[in-house]
């Protein structure tokens, strides 16, 4: 598409445009001579994108019309006042003074709100209708409904993930190598969980989580470095435990 | 029945009809369009909307016509309006800020001079310079919201519905032009 074939189309939009999104006076536009030069460009306009282009100018230049109508019957009515001189008295005119020439001039609507039985009927029907939640989305997206929960230990025992003596078995080898490993120090959780793999590592903080709650282990966060310490404990300890929650990912 | 009383009962009738179709919000925006007022009193529906208009005087109300964008009879949208305007301690009390209505009667005067459309930009400019930012801002959005104002997607204001419905704009302009030449004599 030659591109100085379409400038004068081009430019015809623009102009258009302008003063559609500006409060500038619409008989600033010539349709005449628009609509002219446009009929004289037609003949060299061959492609469908050209004559969209040409379509769309024209529709532009009805627009003008259009505001070029309202912009006559405002001015024509008695409401029309130079702007600047409105202006001018706004500004003069304390708060007070523009809210009573405003309630001076306003004549409120009267009207009852309220429900109606017919409506009540309506939102009765929407509400029998309306799929619930869980289900609403399910075509579209799947079953994603359920909430994040806490995994029991009868859960893990019943998935046939533990079985209970290797759980018990599990626990106390975990327990033994931490006791050893910490010596009365603190030692980092993370290096601790670490495992062969996502699996052995997310076994480890599961159990691990057990020692703590069992009061066999401690755990200690440091939030402004991120850090996270445990220690075995030679003697079970008593107290009221807190809940932390630690992120286990495949990379950490 | 003789046939001048059931005349007289089936005018009742309607015009009861007319004044619960009126006093009642079927949709989004308060009124009943000219075709609905049709379909619920029938042809003459004028003349009974003439009748429910005198009976209403009493109450301080009126029946008020707001013509359509196509001038017909279908599109005009009718009614039920305070006759006479509320004192400023009434409209206070329906819960409406002074300065609210400030930034209304300015919005509606300044679009006005501008030949029925303007900027939005160019409003909220003029209106900063009498009114905070956040107060022009949430003013004019609750008047856009509300009908007062129109915002076309090209993001100019226009004169809204409700404003057409409400406000007699010419009373407007006369006092704000009438207070402002006070103001200046002080």
């Amino acid at each position: 598409m030659e591109q100085t074939k379409l400038d004068d189309y081009l430019r015809v939009i623009e102009l258009c445009r302008d003063v559609e999104t500006s409060s500038a006076n619409p008989f600033d536009v010539d349709i005449r001579e628009k609509i002219l030069l446009l009929k004289q460009r037609l003949p060299e306009l061959k492609f469908l994108d050209e004559l969209l282009v040409d379509s769309e100018a024209m529709l532009e230049l009805a627009q003008i019309v259009k505001l070029q109508d309202q912009w006559l019957k405002q001015r024509a009515s008695a409401l029309y006042i130079d702007p600047l001189l409105i202006q001018l008295k706004l500004k003069l005119l304390h708060k007070e003074t523009l809210s009573e020439a405003f309630v001076k001039s306003w004549h409120p609507i009267a009207q009852v709100d309220q429900l109606s039985s017919r409506g009540l009927e309506k939102a009765f029907v929407y509400w029998r209708e309306l799929t619930p939640m869980s289900e609403r989305f399910k075509n579209q997206f799947g079953t994603y409904g359920i909430i994040p929960g806490v995994v029991e230990y009868s859960d893990l025992v019943s998935l046939g993930v533990f079985t209970a003596e290797e759980f018990e078995l599990g626990l106390s080898r975990l327990y033994d190598e931490l006791l050893q490993k910490s010596n009365g120090e603190w030692l980092d959780y993370r290096q601790f969980i670490e495992g062969e793999s996502y699996g052995t590592k997310v076994r480890r903080a599961y159990l691990l989580a057990f020692l703590i709650s069992e009061g066999r282990a401690l755990l200690k966060t440091e939030p402004l470095t991120g850090k996270i310490w445990t220690m075995a404990l030679a003697e079970r300890v008593k107290g009221t435990p807190k809940s932390v929650a630690i992120s286990i990912t495949g990379d950490s | 029945m003789e046939p001048e009383t059931a005349d007289r009962a089936l005018l009742e009738r309607k015009v009861r009809r007319a004044f619960q179709v009126l006093v009642l919000q079927r949709g989004r925006n308060p009124g009943v369009k000219g075709w609905e007022m049709r379909r619920h009193l029938g042809r003459e529906y004028r003349k009974i909307i003439g009748v429910l208009s005198e009976d209403v005087a009493p109450m301080g109300l009126e029946v008020f016509e707001v013509k359509g964008p196509d001038g017909t009879d279908d599109s005009s949208r009718f009614l039920l309006r305070f006759k006479e305007p509320p004192t400023i301690s009434e409209a206070e009390t329906s819960g409406i800020r002074i300065d609210d209505l400030a930034v209304l009667a300015a919005s509606i005067a300044f679009v006005n001079s501008k030949s029925g459309r303007v900027s939005r930009r160019e409003v909220e400019q003029f209106l900063r310079e009498k009114f905070p930012k956040w107060r022009v801002d949430y003013s004019l959005d609750r008047y856009v919201k509300r009908g007062y104002l129109d915002q076309d997607d090209k993001g100019m204001l226009h004169i809204g519905w409700r404003t057409r419905a409400e406000v007699d704009e010419k009373t407007l302009m006369t006092l704000i032009l009438s207070r402002a030449q006070e103001a200046a004599k002080k």
